[in-house]
């Protein structure tokens, strides 16, 4: 295990429970990846808050070659089209820029995504502490290297944080790639490439509540179990550093 | 949108919690689900299943396309749903597009399988022709004629059914040799033959409405306004789980869903069974 409190830039990784990595079928042999990474070690995570000065809140995230920017707009008074809610409402659009990805342009499925991101975060929101208006999510994505949606959910709920938006706990999300045999969390732009399956999950650890999960593959019963506890401790890892990341943005003297 | 009262909802979900429903249903049994298939005469196979007061068509087109340069030697698949104005008013203009686009993200996670296609209902490289040159293109409509609940399960099977009726037609290959080489290679497409689709890794979704602390299958509409969230999840025969996904944002315990799997599972094995007798019958009533 290579997280240790205190180095920099901060990792975090689930533990590995008796299971050590199967014998590997996958690219190089004695359960290491492409960059060097165990199959149950996440990238080196870069979180920061109050990227964008014009944004009620914003976070920047850079996990590994993945750059996500969100900036939170809010609560304001909702469309005048809209029917009146006593709850609030959330709005999230993800989009990329055009040279996030390989090929110019190639950014894909942001419908789909800004609606995954809309449900990852309504749970953990208190939308009744601003009725009748609207909260704003935009997500960019600056680079795309593999799990970008996670990426941007924790990004997301980092922002919201920042802009002062009521939640009930910060929500984390880590995904993970099924490859032949193995599991491999985190997964880069080539692992995600060459998946059989994914499994995503976001939740909130303070409250034990997963807030979303999505899977597709071909999946058994017991690898489901093992692929949700590596992604529920590489969650909580994660929402520690989120955490420490909002605390010293509190501590550290505002300059102005 | 169903309003309800407050005295309403406390029937409803006092019933749920007490394992009987309004319609006399159990938790976990469904409501008479029939099936007729062959209903659009234009399409290579199409489905309408009625699920209760849900009622969806699907239809299945093919094509002759040009494969993905990335994937040469497997055809495509896509899925568009349409939920229909007519169906219910909250459905005209933007109301029903984000809702379709949801069911299709959603079917599409749950029939077509991961990037390698591993889990996928649909074998992608059976529809290959040629390789590189000449492919099948299916595509997979689904249309919300009436709503009442439970319409991702009823969009599964709705496809399941379409598929085991489609037809796709033999194709010759006239003339692919070499010598061409970056002409699309001439195939005659027969009018006679056809060939069947294998459906057996088609897997079926279920979805589990989770309201107060009890989960419930095939949700009526007054009874999903009550949901504090719901998983959709898709099973084939072997039991082998191809497709998850969470809709409502209330968040779960991680023990809760794994729990939730389990029952799927055992609900899955009943409700396979059951589409796949009911397909088979409406396939004789439809050669008759």
């Amino acid at each position: 295990m290579s997280s240790r409190a205190g180095t920099t830039p901060s990792t975090y990784s689930p533990s590995t429970q008796k299971k050590k990595p199967q014998k590997p079928t996958f690219n190089d042999s004695n359960g290491v990846r492409s960059d060097g990474r165990g199959f149950y070690q996440c990238r080196p995570a870069y979180l920061k808050t109050g990227a964008v000065s014009a944004a009620g809140g914003s976070a920047y995230a850079e996990f590994g070659n993945t750059k996500v920017i969100v900036s939170v707009f809010g609560p304001r008074e909702s469309k005048k089209a809209m029917m009146y809610s006593n709850v609030g409402r959330l709005n999230c659009s993800v989009s990329y820029t055009p040279f996030a990805t390989q090929v110019r342009g190639q950014g894909s499925e942001h419908k789909e995504y800004s609606s995954v991101l809309h449900k990852a975060l309504e749970g953990a929101i208190l939308l009744e502490s601003f009725p009748k208006t609207t909260v704003d999510v935009f997500a960019l994505v600056m680079e795309s290297g593999g799990s970008d949606l996670p990426v941007i959910i924790s990004c997301a709920s980092l922002a919201l944080a920042d802009a002062g938006i009521m939640m009930y706990d910060l929500v984390a999300a880590v995904s993970l790639s099924c490859v032949g045999p193995s599991l491999v969390i985190d997964p880069v732009l080539e692992e995600e490439r060459w998946q059989d399956g994914s499994l995503m999950l976001t939740y909130m650890p303070c409250r034990s509540e997963v807030t979303q999960l999505a899977v597709n593959g071909e999946w058994t019963t017991p690898k489901i179990h093992e692929g949700m506890e590596l992604c529920l401790d590489a969650c909580k890892k994660l929402a520690g550093i989120m955490r420490s990341c909002l605390k010293e943005e509190a501590d550290s003297p505002s300059i102005q | 949108m169903v309003g309800l009262s407050v005295g309403e909802t406390n029937f409803i979900r006092g019933g749920i919690a007490q394992d009987l429903r309004c319609d006399g249903r159990k938790r976990l049994s469904y409501r008479p689900i029939h099936i007729d298939t062959g209903v659009i005469p234009q399409a290579n196979g199409s489905a309408r299943v009625r699920i209760g007061g849900t009622d969806v068509i699907a239809s299945v087109k093919a094509e002759l396309g040009r494969p993905n340069s990335a994937q040469p030697g497997k055809g495509k698949v896509s899925i568009h749903i349409d939920c229909s104005a007519t169906a219910a008013p909250i459905f005209q203009g933007k109301g029903g597009e984000a809702l379709s686009t949801e069911l299709a993200a959603d079917l599409q996670r749950c029939l077509l399988g991961g990037k390698s296609g591993a889990g996928a209902g649909i074998d992608l490289s059976s529809l290959s022709i040629v390789e590189g040159k000449v492919c099948w293109d299916l595509y997979l409509d689904g249309l919300v004629v009436s709503s009442d609940g439970n319409m991702l399960d009823a969009l599964g099977a709705a496809i399941k059914a379409a598929l085991s009726n489609t037809g796709l037609p033999k194709v010759n290959v006239i003339a692919a040799d070499a010598t061409s080489s970056g002409d699309q290679p001439e195939v005659d497409v027969s009018d006679e033959e056809f060939l069947q689709f294998d459906t057996s890794a088609v897997p079926v979704i279920v979805t589990l409405t989770k309201v107060g602390k009890h989960y419930i299958v095939d949700a009526t509409e007054e009874e999903e306004s009550q949901m504090s969230s719901a998983m959709s999840i898709s099973i084939n025969r072997k039991g082998l789980i191809c497709g998850l996904t969470k809709r409502g944002g209330a968040g779960v315990d991680p023990s809760i869903v794994l729990d939730m799997i389990s029952v799927a599972k055992n609900v899955s094995e009943n409700f396979i069974n059951v589409l796949d007798s009911e397909i088979a019958a409406a396939e004789a009533r439809e050669e008759e």
